[in-house]
C-alpha cells in the first residue's frame, strides 16, 4: 500500500484499533445478521452512537469534544485528538463484555482499558516488551524506515523506538517486506485488533501460517496500481500547457538549403535521436540512410510525451528535429509555413511511425501545406487500433483487438481512448493514400484481423533486420544453464514472470539467471550484465549474449511484438528462445526458424525448468549457428516502390 | 413484449444507479427505465430526471402508502428502500403497464444483454438468482457464504424478474402485502428485509424458475465459485457463460477484502471493479453529500437512531400519538420518556 495513500491508511488505522469481538458481543444484531463489524461500525454504527472497543465512548467523548460533532469520535480520537491529550471513557457496555468473555478479555484490548495507550497494550499474548524489541530489531529495517519517514529522520530519534511506541499506529511500515495495511486486511478476523501488526507477525502470525497480503498475482496488482486514462491525458494536457513555441525565424535551417533537394518527413511520439529505444532506432536508422542518399529529414515529435493521440482540438507546439538536429518547438502553423514554401523544391515523401501525441487534423494540415498525400504509416506497435497501443487490456493481458464495442473494450482502462483512435486514424486513411507497412507479418496478421481497422490503400511487410548466418557456431559452455532477460525490465515484456522464476530457482544449482540492460533492475533476482545498444554500436546487445555464453533468452512478451530485435539478437548470438502464445513476432519467429519453444502457458514455462527439460536447449545440446544482423534501411528501401 | 425495469434507491445511490441505468441503456434501449426513489433531492443539488438515463421517476411518497410518513419512520434506509419494491412491482402488474418487471439493484450493472430473462419468461412467470449455485468446500468460504445466505436468504433480491400476469402478478400482490407489514432487518425473527421472504416463493407459487446460469448476478458471495476469464473476442466470461450482469456490493474497503478473499488471482475481476469504480466516480454529483438521505433525520435536523424507530414500529400506541414522528412529538416524548431519557 503506497505511503501516500492517506485515507486508505487512515481506515486502516481505525481498523487496528477496532474491536470486533466486542462490537459482536455488546450487539446483538450485528453477530445475528452476521453483518461485517467494522464495516457496520464505519457506516452507521457510529452515528447510531455504538462504540467501537470497550475503551472507548462514542457519546461521551462527543459528549467532552463537541468539535468531534459530525465525525466520526473514533476516527477524531486516532487521527490527532490523542496527541492533544482528549482522554476517551469507556463504554458503558465494557463491564457486560467483560463478564461474557469470561473476565478474561483478549490480551491488549480490553483488560481495565480506559485509553489504548496504557503499558504493553500493543503486545501479542505472552511477549513482554524487552522480548518484542528484540523479536522487531531482528526484521525491522532502519535505514528503509528513515528514507520513509523524513520526520522521524529530522528530529533524530531512534527509528526503532518510534515506531515501536508510535509509528505502527500511525499507519507506518517498519520494512519494505511488511506493510500493516495488507496484514490487517488479509488478516481481518479480529486476531490483529489494538496489536501491533507486526508484532503480531514476529510473535504469532508466521507460526500459524497467516498470510502477509492477499496474493493477487502481478496482473492483480497491475490493475490495482492504473491510473485512469483521464487523468494521464490531463497530466500531458497540463504539462503541453507550459510548451512556448520557439519564433518561426528558427526554423530557417528548412528553407535556407537553397539547392532542390527531396525531404522527407517523419512522425512519430518523440525525440527518436534524444531517447533510446526500437522504434527511435528504426528512426535513426531511417535518418541515417536518408543522409546517405542525400535526402534532408523532419522529425517531428509531442514536446512533451502523451498517453495517447490528443483530442481533436487541442493545439499545442511540435517539436522539429532537422537532418539529426533538435531544433525545438514550434507552432504547427509556423512549421506548416515553412513546409509550403519548401514546395517544389524536390520530392517529398513521409512516414508516420507513431502518432501519439499528435492531432489527427494537424498531421493533416502539415503534410496538406507540404503538398503531400502519398505515405508509410508503420505499425511498430497498435496505436492505429487503441489507445492500449500494445493491445494489453488493462496493462495486464493481451487483448487480440476486439470489436470496439465489445465487453471488454468497455471495461478496459483504455475503453475511452479507443475511439479517439479508430477515429483519427481513420480520418488519416481516408484523407491520405497510405501504404501500411509492418515490420511482420505477424503484425500485419493482427491489424488485418481487428474488426474496426482503418483501411490503408496498401499493406506491405518489410522486416526491420535479417540473420546472417557467419558459419561459426557457438561453444559448448559449461556450468549451469544462463538463462536471460534482455532490455527493459517492463510488465509488458514479461519482467515479472523472469523474476518470479529466478525467484524460484534461486539456489538450483542448474541454472543461473542473468539480465542483459542498460541499468541495474532494483531487487531483481538475476545478475546484471551492462549493455546500451545505440545507433553507433547496435549490435552490443549480440555481443553481449555471446560473451556471456546465454543458453536461453525468456522473451515472454505479454504483448504482441511487432517485431522484436531482442529475439533476433537472441537467435543471433546462439541462445534459444522461450516465449508465449501472445507475443506476437516473438512466437512466430521463433517457430518459423526453430529458434526455441513457444509454450502455452507460465505454467508450462515453470514445468520446463523445474523438470529441467529445457535443459536440451543448452548450447551444448544444440551447437546453434552464430550470425550478424544486417538491417533494414527501413522506409528509406522502399520509397522507390512507393513511387 | 413491453419490459420494465426499475431500481430503488436513495440519493446517495444516485451514481451507481446511473451507471446501472446508462448499462440498461447501452443493451436495451427500448426497455422503459425507472427510479424508485424514497428520499428528497438535497439542498443545493438540482434533480433533472429529464437529463438523466431514466425514463420515468417515481417517488415512494407517491406509491399510496397510508399513513407514508409513518409508515417510512419503522424503517432504516435499507429496510425501506427495499420495502417500497413490493408495493410498487404489484403497481405495474395492478395497471397492466408493461408484460415484464424486472428489479434490479442499483449497484449492479449489465455487461452483456438481458434478452435471456425474456426467453425464460416465456416459459416460467418469476426468475430468482440463488446467491449460491454451487456449494463451498472451504470452511471460511461456508463461513462466509453459505451460513450467510441461510441466515439472509437463499435468493438475492438485487434481481427478480416477474410476467405481470399469473403467478408472477400473483406473486407481486403477495410481496406487497409482506413488506408492507414486515420488511425488517430482524433476523432472530426470520425477517431479513424483503429478501428473506423468497425462500417461499418456489413452494408458494407456480411457474417459479432458479437461474443457475453463473453469468447473472456475480458477487463477492459467489465469486469462491466463478471463475472469469475475458477472451479474444471481448467477452467476459464466468464459468465459460456470457457476463451478463455483476452485483457491486459493499462498493469501498469491505467489498474490496471479501472480493480479494475470493479472486484471488483472478485478476479479471478486479478489471471488472476498476472499471465500476471509475464509472460511479465519474456519476458522482459532488453536490450530494455522502450517505445523504432526507429521511434519515427528525425534521429538526437531529439524526434518527436505530431504536427510536424499532420502538415506533412496535408500539401501535406510538404510531396513533404521533401519525407523524418526524414532527417533534414523538422526538420530545423520546426524550422525556422513552428508553434514551437520561438520568
Amino acid at each position: 500500500m503506497g505511503q501516500g495513500d492517506a485515507p486508505e491508511r487512515t481506515g486502516r488505522t481505525l481498523a487496528a484499533a477496532f474491536d470486533p469481538v466486542f462490537y459482536r458481543t455488546v450487539y446483538d444484531d450485528i453477530a445475528l445478521t452476521g453483518a461485517d463489524p467494522f464495516g457496520h461500525y464505519v457506516q452507521t454504527g457510529w452515528r447510531e452512537g455504538r462504540d467501537p472497543a470497550p475503551w472507548f465512548s462514542v457519546r461521551a467523548y462527543l459528549d467532552r469534544y463537541p468539535e468531534a460533532l459530525g465525525l466520526d469520535p473514533f476516527a477524531h480520537y486516532l487521527q490527532g485528538g490523542w496527541r492533544r491529550g482528549f482522554e476517551p471513557s469507556p463504554s458503558v457496555h465494557r463491564d457486560g463484555f467483560l463478564e461474557r468473555v469470561g473476565g478474561r478479555p483478549r490480551p491488549g484490548i480490553s483488560e481495565g482499558a480506559a485509553s489504548p495507550r496504557r503499558p504493553d497494550s500493543d503486545l501479542p499474548a505472552g511477549v513482554g516488551r524487552a522480548q518484542a524489541r528484540e523479536l522487531a530489531a531482528a526484521a525491522f529495517d532502519p535505514a528503509f524506515y528513515l528514507s520513509m519517514n523524513p520526520d522521524v529522520a529530522a528530529e533524530g530519534l531512534d527509528p526503532l523506538d518510534h515506531y515501536l511506541q508510535t509509528g505502527w499506529r500511525e499507519g507506518r511500515d517498519p520494512s519494505p517486506e511488511f506493510s500493516a495495511a495488507d496484514y490487517l486486511e488479509v488478516n481481518s478476523d479480529g486476531a490483529v485488533t489494538g496489536v501491533n501488526p507486526f508484532l503480531h507477525w514476529l510473535a504469532a502470525g508466521r507460526t500459524e501460517g497467516r498470510p502477509l497480503r492477499f496474493e493477487l498475482g502481478f496482473r492483480g496488482r497491475i490493475v490495482a496500481g492504473l491510473t485512469p486514462l483521464a487523468d494521464r491525458m490531463e497530466a500531458a494536457s497540463r504539462s503541453a500547457l507550459a510548451i512556448q513555441s520557439r519564433p518561426a525565424r528558427e526554423l530557417a535551417p528548412l528553407l535556407a538549403e537553397g539547392r532542390r533537394r527531396d525531404l522527407h518527413l517523419t512522425f512519430s511520439h518523440d525525440d527518436a535521436f534524444q531517447s533510446m529505444g526500437g522504434l527511435q532506432l528504426c528512426i535513426q536508422t531511417e535518418s541515417a540512410e536518408l543522409a546517405r542518399r542525400g535526402i534532408d529529414h523532419l522529425h517531428v515529435f509531442p514536446p512533451v510525451p502523451w498517453p495517447t493521440l490528443r483530442p481533436e482540438g487541442h493545439h499545442a507546439p511540435i517539436g522539429v528535429v532537422w537532418n539529426g538536429r533538435t531544433l525545438g518547438q514550434f507552432s504547427v502553423l509556423d512549421v506548416s509555413a515553412a513546409l509550403s514554401a519548401r514546395r517544389g523544391r524536390g520530392r517529398l515523401t513521409f512516414a508516420i511511425h507513431s502518432l501519439l501525441g499528435h492531432e489527427a487534423g494537424e498531421t493533416l494540415d502539415l503534410l496538406s501545406a507540404a503538398g503531400a498525400r502519398r505515405g508509410l504509416f508503420w505499425v511498430h506497435d497498435f496505436t492505429g487500433l487503441c489507445a492500449g497501443y500494445h493491445l494489453m487490456r488493462d496493462e495486464a493481458q493481451d487483448c487480440g483487438a476486439p470489436s470496439a464495442g465489445s465487453a471488454a473494450c468497455r471495461i478496459c482502462l483504455f475503453g475511452p481512448g479507443r475511439d479517439l483512435h479508430l477515429s483519427a486514424h481513420r480520418r488519416l486513411f481516408e484523407a491520405l493514400d497510405l501504404t501500411l507497412v509492418a515490420p511482420s507479418q505477424a503484425a500485419l496478421d493482427t491489424w488485418s484481423a481487428a474488426p474496426d481497422a482503418p483501411v490503408p490503400a496498401a499493406m506491405w511487410v518489410h522486416p526491420h533486420a535479417r540473420l546472417v548466418p557467419t558459419g561459426r557456431f557457438a561453444e559448448a559452455g559449461e556450468g549451469p544453464l544462463t538463462v536471460a532477460f534482455l532490455g527493459m525490465p517492463s510488465a509488458y515484456k514479461g519482467w515479472p514472470v523472469f523474476t518470479d522464476l529466478a525467484h524460484q530457482l534461486r539456489d538450483d544449482p542448474r541454472y543461473r539467471f542473468v539480465r542483459l540492460g542498460s541499468a541495474a533492475a532494483p531487487g531483481s533476482p538475476a545478475d546484471h550484465i551492462d549493455v546500451s545498444v545505440t545507433a553507433d554500436n547496435p549490435h552490443a546487445m549480440r555481443l553481449a549474449l555471446e560473451t556471456a555464453g546465454v543458453d536461453v533468452a525468456v522473451l515472454w512478451s505479454l504483448c504482441r511484438e511487432t517485431f522484436s530485435f531482442a529475439a533476433y539478437e537472441a537467435a543471433a548470438a546462439g541462445a534459444a528462445i522461450l516465449t508465449g502464445p501472445d507475443s506476437g513476432n516473438v512466437a512466430a519467429f521463433t517457430r518459423a526458424g526453430g529458434h526455441g519453444l513457444v509454450l502455452p502457458d507460465e505454467a508450462a514455462l515453470f514445468a520446463q525448468f523445474e523438470s529441467g527439460a529445457v535443459r536440451h536447449l543448452s548450447r551444448a545440446s544444440r551447437r546453434p549457428e552464430l550470425c550478424d544482423i544486417a538491417y533494414s534501411g527501413m522506409s528509406v528501401d522502399l520509397l522507390e516502390a512507393l513511387s | 413484449m413491453k419490459v420494465l425495469v426499475y431500481s430503488s434507491f436513495t440519493f446517495s445511490y444516485l451514481n451507481r444507479a446511473r451507471v446501472l441505468y446508462q448499462t440498461l441503456r447501452r443493451f436495451h434501449p427500448d426497455w422503459e427505465t425507472v427510479a424508485l426513489i424514497t428520499d428528497e433531492p438535497p439542498p443545493g443539488f438540482t434533480f433533472d430526471p429529464a437529463s438523466e438515463p431514466i425514463d420515468r421517476v417515481v417517488w415512494a411518497k407517491d406509491l399510496g402508502i397510508e399513513p407514508f410518513r409513518g409508515w417510512l419512520f419503522r424503517h432504516d434506509v435499507v429496510e425501506v428502500c427495499t420495502a417500497v419494491k413490493g408495493p410498487f412491482l404489484h403497481q405495474v402488474c395492478e395497471a397492466g403497464e408493461a408484460d415484464i418487471a424486472i428489479y434490479l439493484d442499483p449497484d449492479t450493472a449489465l455487461f452483456a444483454p438481458l434478452d435471456p430473462l425474456v426467453e425464460m419468461l416465456g416459459e416460467a412467470d418469476i426468475l430468482l438468482t440463488p446467491h449460491l449455485i454451487d456449494p463451498n468446500d472451504d470452511r471460511a468460504a461456508i463461513l462466509d457464504n453459505d451460513l450467510s445466505a441461510s441466515r439472509t436468504g437463499i435468493f438475492n433480491l438485487g434481481f427478480v424478474a416477474i410476467r405481470t400476469t399469473g403467478e408472477g402478478a400473483r406473486f407481486a400482490r403477495w410481496w406487497n402485502d409482506r413488506l408492507l407489514a414486515f420488511c425488517y432487518d430482524d433476523i432472530p425473527s426470520g425477517l431479513f428485509v424483503d429478501q428473506k421472504w423468497c425462500d417461499h416463493v418456489p413452494a408458494l407459487f407456480d411457474r417459479v424458475k432458479v437461474i443457475r446460469d453463473p453469468g447473472y448476478n456475480v458477487a463477492s458471495w459467489n465469486l469462491s465459485t466463478r471463475k472469469v476469464a475475458i477472451d479474444k473476442a471481448g467477452e467476459i466470461r464466468v464459468n465459460g457463460a456470457t457476463l451478463r450482469f455483476w452485483h457491486f456490493t459493499k462498493l469501498g474497503p469491505t467489498g474490496d477484502v471479501m472480493t480479494k478473499r475470493y479472486a484471488g488471482d483472478n485478476f479479471e475481476v478486479y478489471e471488472i471493479w476498476r472499471w465500476y469504480k471509475e464509472a460511479v466516480a465519474a456519476a458522482t454529483d459532488p453536490a450530494i453529500p455522502e450517505r445523504w438521505w432526507a429521511y434519515g433525520q427528525f425534521d429538526d435536523g437531529a439524526p434518527i437512531a436505530k431504536p427510536q424507530r424499532v420502538l415506533y414500529r412496535e408500539r401501535a400506541d406510538l404510531q396513533a400519538a404521533f401519525p407523524d414522528p418526524f414532527a417533534g412529538g414523538y422526538q420530545a416524548w423520546w426524550k422525556a420518556e422513552g428508553p434514551g431519557r437520561r438520568g
